[in-house]
């Protein structure tokens, strides 16, 4: 693949050329040359869009693909083709399948079904034998075989025993243990976040305590254990804090926040629409704040879609019936840049890539390129056009968002709205 | 002529002051009807009305239908237990299967909180909620206000406490909204457990102490426990439930002031009201039942007047 890219702003904050506007050539997958203006004599394809901006590949650590077991909600083929139309050169994806991707074999099978396409696609191990919670899963064989991390997604290990020993286990390897920050005996069957809205709805609350009993949990656990864990999706400030401290303690604990926990407020809930019943549940405006905040000061890590394609007839039910989750590839960078800056929004969606043992991309002349193409000027009302996912259930419809992604270039191929 | 603001009563919080007004007045004659000898008007015999309860119901079901039939409505009833819901169908096509038949009105109720708005935003009928989850039942808190003005003269600035499972209960937060909108002071008491940590976020007072909260009330409305839709045990046992939260004639009798006893039944007599209690002049728990008739007839009257055909 040859492409001659006209007119990049180039945003990354690590590299020589961040916030020039420069030409970029890439031969056979590689940036061969980067500069003002670049003649193009072996008539290669141009990639010549208005306000194009290039940053280095942007990855997402927590997406679901439903395959093997759950195709009407997604495919990994179609999972990959949205993440790339929406700018993602990574994907962690999650063991939110059906059997669960417990074993080596397991993800052998997800590896293969994503050879040869431009994003590539790291899977994430589940940490216990079909993702229940009572016993360990093969890790060591999973990470041999390609696993990134290991978690049961969503589910949270309510025995504190096993999560000691997962995180003393994994640390033989360097392995990487995620925990679903949620005590589930507190949160017990809460829909949505208690507090006034969940009240005057009648919806049973998951109250932030259960999330932060977990989070205090699992950091108690990570002292004593030396481990290496990851909190996904965090959601209250209260968290924010408790990580803050354990960071200053120099623990080695990451965490995330999914981008819809930095939007929405559970009073989003008042009509019972299924697409905002998402886990953990949208919280207050000081939760957001918190958690800004947070973004901000380097606490939290990375942000994540926290992309969870679900088919309608699993959303289009009684609130308390219908699954978690929502879509979030195709709307993650417009949603983002309206919370923070560009610079800050690409760092955000970079950052994450060390932790998982992902090879870092700069954009550089001899580097294999690794690209995500964007213009973060466009605005525009998020609707079902704009949603590539087989499933349709996003709850940023009829939101504004400002960026659009073009498109990425990497693993030498060029996909492109 | 005046007219309801919505086309479903989904719950009290979609309400306003001249809706309740309406419905009030219309009541008002329904109840002057349902005490002739001809308890019968023609008013809604080309409307057909379809009762689908998905949770058990004895009353309401009961008074919704006799409603109906004293409107001249043509009524059909549905229950989980005999449908196909079991079968695996969908909340959206067991319903509009109904109306495929014709069927005007649905009166639902349903476990699930939203259950009635859910289905007004995907089915083409007119929706009365009976009652959904721990959210809202909005006919009951009619009647219960209702009530309250017949035997105190107004709703507005009364002192009303509801006492008990606040937590599970869909009478208190439809009552918390209806008084409220009426102008009442609302005080919610019960154990602590069977409160909802964020009640006091929609303006009601909290109480722990039973006394105190009758001390300070005009009428008191004692709700029954609903052990069915606890999973885990709020209170060590009934008996000690009682103890704290049981409202006897002695303790009626102790207070600075007659106050008025509702229940919405059914009565689990000697744990949230003694027999005594239940059966003297303070209780107005059988007139409730009785303008229950009058104000579910008046819902329908004025929800139906809005369908066009």
């Amino acid at each position: 693949m040859n492409v001659l890219i006209k007119s990049a702003t180039i945003v990354d904050s690590k590299s020589d050329f961040h916030n020039q506007t420069l030409d970029i050539l890439i031969e056979k997958g590689v940036i061969t040359q980067i500069s003002k203006h670049i003649a193009n004599p072996k008539k290669y394809q141009e990639i010549k869009l208005d306000n194009l901006h290039v940053s280095q590949g942007w990855f997402d650590s927590s997406v679901s693909f439903g395959e093997p077991g759950y195709e009407e909600r997604e495919t990994i083929v179609n999972g990959l083709k949205t993440a790339a139309l929406s700018g993602f050169t990574s994907v962690a994806t999650n063991a939110n399948t059906y059997p669960v991707i417990d074993s080596s074999a397991d993800i052998t099978f997800i590896k293969s079904k994503s050879k040869g396409h431009a994003v590539s696609l790291f899977p994430i191990g589940a940490l216990t034998k079909s993702g229940e919670g009572t016993d360990l899963a093969e890790l060591f064989d999973m990470k041999n075989a390609g696993a990134v991390a290991f978690y049961d997604y969503q589910k949270a290990v309510s025995n504190p025993n096993l999560m000691k020993l997962a995180l003393q286990y994994a640390s033989n390897f360097g392995g990487l243990v995620m925990s679903f920050p949620q005590d589930s005996k507190i949160s017990g069957s809460g829909v949505m976040n208690e507090n006034k809205t969940s009240t005057s709805l009648g919806l049973k609350g998951n109250p932030s305590l259960a999330e932060e009993l977990q989070v205090s949990r699992d950091l108690f656990l990570l002292e004593y254990t030396n481990g290496k864990l990851h909190i996904p999706t965090i959601s209250t400030a209260k968290s924010v804090d408790l990580i803050r401290k354990a960071k200053q303690q120099k623990l080695d604990v990451t965490c995330s926040v999914a981008i819809h926990n930095l939007l929405f407020t559970d009073e989003k809930l008042t009509t019972f629409n299924t697409n905002f019943k998402v886990k953990p549940p949208l919280r207050t405006q000081e939760d957001i704040d918190a958690l800004i905040e947070g973004l901000k000061d380097g606490t939290i890590d990375m942000v994540t879609s926290d992309h969870n394609p679900m088919d309608i007839e699993n959303k289009k039910i009684e609130f308390d019936y219908a699954n978690y989750g929502t879509i979030g590839l195709e709307s993650a960078f417009g949603a983002l840049q309206s919370v923070v800056t560009l610079k800050k929004s690409i760092e955000l969606l970079t950052r994450g890539k060390e932790r998982f043992g992902i090879k870092l991309s700069t954009i550089a002349v001899g580097s294999k390129a690794d690209l995500s193409l964007f213009n973060p000027k466009n605005s525009y009302v998020f609707s079902k056009n704009h949603i590539i996912s087989t499933s349709k259930n996003s709850l940023f419809e009829n939101i504004e968002l400002k960026g659009k992604s073009y498109g990425i270039i990497a693993n030498n191929q060029i996909v492109l709205n | 002529m005046s007219e309801l603001s919505v086309n479903h009563l989904l719950g009290i919080k979609y309400l306003n002051q001249k809706d309740i007004q309406l419905i009030f007045e219309t009541a008002d004659h329904f109840k002057e009807v349902i005490n002739r000898p001809i308890k019968k008007v023609p008013s809604l015999r080309d409307i057909t009305i379809a009762n689908l309860f998905f949770e058990n119901s004895t009353r309401t079901k009961l008074s919704f239908e006799l409603a109906e039939k004293r409107l001249s409505a043509d009524v059909i009833n549905f229950s989980a237990s005999q449908s196909s819901v079991k079968k695996g169908e969908t909340l959206i096509d067991t319903v509009n299967n109904i109306l495929s038949m014709k069927v005007d009105m649905v009166v639902m109720r349903h476990p699930n909180a939203g259950a009635g708005m859910f289905l007004s935003q995907h089915v083409n009928a007119s929706i009365i909620n009976a009652g959904d989850g721990a959210h809202e039942h909005p006919t009951q808190a009619l009647l219960d206000t209702y009530s309250i003005r017949e035997r105190l003269g107004s709703v507005k600035g009364k002192n009303v406490v509801i006492v008990g499972d606040i937590l599970h209960s869909r009478v208190a937060l439809s009552n918390i909204f209806a008084l409220q909108l009426q102008g009442a002071n609302v005080m919610v008491c019960g154990p602590k457990t069977l409160i909802p940590k964020y009640i006091d976020k929609l303006g009601v007072k909290v109480e722990t102490d039973l006394r105190k909260a009758l001390n300070w009330c005009d009428v008191a409305n004692m709700l029954r426990v609903q052990n069915e839709r606890m999973e885990i045990s709020y209170f060590p046992s009934t008996r000690e439930y009682t103890q704290q939260y049981g409202v006897s004639k002695a303790l009626l009798d102790s207070l600075n002031k007659e106050i008025t006893i509702m229940h919405p039944g059914p009565i689990n007599r000697g744990v949230e009201i003694t027999s005594d209690v239940a059966d003297s002049k303070q209780a107005i728990i059988l007139d409730q039942v009785q303008n229950g008739v009058a104000i579910r007839m008046a819902v329908i009257y004025l929800l139906a007047s809005k369908i066009k055909h």
